[in-house]
């Protein structure tokens, strides 16, 4: 009874409800706009919101990712820019379409689809994640060690063209955590007899630097791109097309839950997927796929927001980021005294039970701002870069300040966003690097607990690892991604992909 | 643009450059962890640090022998392609407006700021940038200074005065 009660709360108080909805709205067009990414939004948003009540920070950033998500194949229906990554498949055949007039059609259809992919996320969310959380509440400091060194290194491996560039963004990320007073012994590390560094560095700053301030000056690159017009016509789908692809939408959605949870996975990489199953199932599509497929416009789109739901079953049971905005989330749930992990669940079951409630609203507000308000969207969308950067520039500064009113903030924050803009430039994943700071503290703490208790034996650590079968998964996982990511493995992998005959 | 296959890695202008500065400073942040406690024990507050900059150090090095094993890319520069005049500038601007902010207030330097880098950026008329100058700001001051509560430097403006000559007006 307690959960319903919980799972209501957004729903019922008119202010939650407000936010939300307002959240999602401008989850839309942020996604919906090419270059503005759900993290950047959420990590901006943290340092508005930090000093609100924890409610009503998570109503408005659960429904910017909710809307962010969904808002990305809105330009890649109508301009053929993928408003976010993980919309790089509906481009395929949603543009096709609305070369062919049916932009109304597909973005009804699409809507629909992922809010169906929406809502498969977030029931496999609800039945999955007390178990595994009840499971998680079983682990020892060195499985806790191990999970940060993984979710930095899945990320890591994952968001990057190499996993050297991926691990050195963690390692980074992980030294930035570190500075500051020694939470266990309070000696300085990395202050420089700097009293402001005692603190740290904010997590905050970094993440406004590495998310909003880098990819704002990478989006200078693009400034002379012409802004396309767009007609709109009808908008909501047959209801023999939503009946005819209902099927391929929920395997499609399971699809994006699998995805979406494995950590250092996200949307784009589901809807991808999902693209790819659909294409292999429609044995004779009614249009080719690429040519304007109504299959291959449903299936990404269920997939990336079913993902949402997907990302959070880590995220909330095992404290490890199932994609980059949900490693802001969990940052921003440390700001609000939250620890999100197998604990969570046991401490504060209200949390999990009012994010799913939360995330529910969420999808029931992108049914209907997916469906109406086309023809503004058509024109904010439109907003040319020239105003709409120096406008992120101008916001990024007030947040970071807005985090303890010092200037020093700001400094950081630039600091880490011209860093991050030459990482990007360079191929440097930063995701990792925020993943880094936030595991920072979880990771060294529990590595000095799990050398304490073998009383500093490193050989009696590792031979421990075996007697537990939890800690041995963990372990052959992170040998694993290793061995996959070396020369040899991509060697052999080249070979056989691209000469099979040898 | 280049005219190698895009399935070849190539090496972008000042990658090299930048691949060994971050083997520098892993090594240099590897000394500094090691000043924090030495190799005294595996549980001390320098082993973790030691072990991060160690892994740093390791991945800096590959990835930039691998970049240095990469072809150039050609017809790419790096004034023009990886950090063009635009950037700098916006940069420059952006650094002039974090150092103003405080003593000028948020108000004076926010629309110094946008009107500036619109009116380069956007290359409107003066009187359009101005028009969505002010627009921009008004909005913003609303939402983050009035409804969200956010403190911002207040300068040589008199906000508060002004607020509450403006309050008194609807009493």
């Amino acid at each position: 009874m307690d959960a319903l009660n919980y799972f209501a709360m957004s729903w019922l108080s008119p202010e939650l409800l407000g936010l939300t909805a307002l959240g999602t709205f401008l989850g839309i067009y942020v996604g919906a706009i090419p270059g503005l990414s759900v993290t950047m939004a959420v990590s901006i948003l943290i340092s508005f919101t930090f000093s609100w009540d924890v409610n009503y920070a998570l109503c408005l950033m659960v429904g910017v990712y909710m809307g962010g998500v969904y808002g990305g194949s809105r330009t890649a229906i109508l301009l053929n820019i993928p408003g976010a990554p993980s919309a790089i498949a509906t481009a395929l055949d949603g543009y096709p379409l609305a070369k062919k007039g049916l932009a109304g059609e597909a973005i009804g259809l699409s809507t629909v689809m992922s809010v169906v992919g929406g809502f498969v996320g977030i029931i496999v969310l609800a039945l999955s994640a007390p178990t595994i959380s009840e499971f998680a509440i079983t682990f020892q400091p060195r499985d806790y060690m191990m999970l940060g060194v993984l979710g930095i290194m899945l990320v890591g491996s994952l968001s990057g063209s190499s996993l050297a560039r991926g691990v050195f963004a963690g390692a980074l990320g992980l030294l930035i955590g570190t500075v500051g007073l020694d939470p266990m012994t309070a000696e300085e590390r990395f202050t420089y007899g700097v009293v402001e560094l005692w603190d740290g560095i904010n997590p905050v700053a970094v993440m406004i630097g590495m998310f909003g301030i880098s990819e704002a000056l990478h989006q200078l690159h693009n400034m002379n791109k012409a802004v396309v017009k767009q007609k709109i016509s009808r908008i909501i789908p047959k209801w023999s097309d939503v009946k005819k692809y209902m099927p391929l939408s929920l395997q499609t959605s399971f699809i994006g839950v699998i995805v979406g949870a494995l950590p250092g996975t996200g949307g784009d990489i589901a809807s991808l997927m999902a693209y790819d199953h659909a294409k292999r199932v429609t044995k004779n599509p009614k249009v080719p796929f690429g040519e304007g497929a109504k299959e291959g416009l449903i299936a990404p789109e269920a997939a990336n927001n079913a993902a949402v739901g997907g990302a959070y079953i880590p995220m909330l049971t095992l404290g490890i980021p199932g994609d980059a905005v949900t490693a802001v989330f969990i940052g921003a749930l440390f700001i609000h005294g939250l620890n999100p992990g197998p604990l969570l669940l046991v401490e504060q079951p209200h949390m999990f039970w009012f994010t799913v409630g939360n995330l529910t609203l969420a999808n029931i507000f992108v049914l209907i701002f997916g469906l109406t308000g086309i023809k503004l969207f058509s024109k904010i969308v439109e907003c040319p870069k020239g105003i709409l950067i120096p406008l992120i520039f101008l916001l990024s500064i007030v947040g970071a300040y807005a985090i303890n009113n010092s200037v020093t903030d700001i400094w950081w924050m630039l600091a880490f966003g011209v860093f991050g803009y030459f990482m990007r430039l360079y191929a440097f994943p930063v995701g990792p690097v925020i993943l880094g700071v936030i595991l920072s503290s979880l990771t060294d703490e529990n590595w000095r607990r799990a050398i304490l208790s073998e009383r500093g034996s490193v050989g009696d650590l590792f031979i421990n690892l075996f007697h537990s079968p939890l800690s041995t998964v963990l372990f052959s996982v992170i040998v694993l991604i290793l061995f996959t990511q070396s020369p040899i493995w991509t060697k052999w992998l080249r070979d056989k992909i691209f000469h099979p005959s040898h | 643009m280049s005219s190698q296959s895009p399935l070849i890695k190539t090496r972008k202008p000042g990658e090299l450059l930048f691949c060994f500065l971050l083997v520098m400073g892993s090594t240099y942040l590897f000394w500094q962890a090691y000043n924090i406690s030495g190799l005294s024990s595996l549980s001390s507050p320098g082993a973790f640090p030691l072990a991060a900059a160690a892994v740093m150090v390791l991945a800096s090095c590959v990835a930039f022998l691998n970049t240095l094993k990469s072809p150039a890319a050609e017809g790419v520069r790096f004034v023009y392609h990886c950090f063009p005049p635009v950037i700098a500038i916006i940069m420059a601007l952006i650094l002039v407006y974090s150092i103003v902010l405080d003593s000028l207030g948020f108000i004076l330097s926010s629309f110094a700021f946008l009107f500036i880098s619109i009116q380069f950026l956007y290359r409107r008329s003066v009187l359009t940038t101005l028009t969505i100058t002010l627009l921009s700001l008004i909005v913003v001051y609303i939402v983050f200074r009035l409804v969200f509560q956010v403190v911002l430097p207040e300068g040589i403006v008199p906000e508060r005065e002004i607020l509450s000559v403006i309050e008194s007006l609807w009493r």
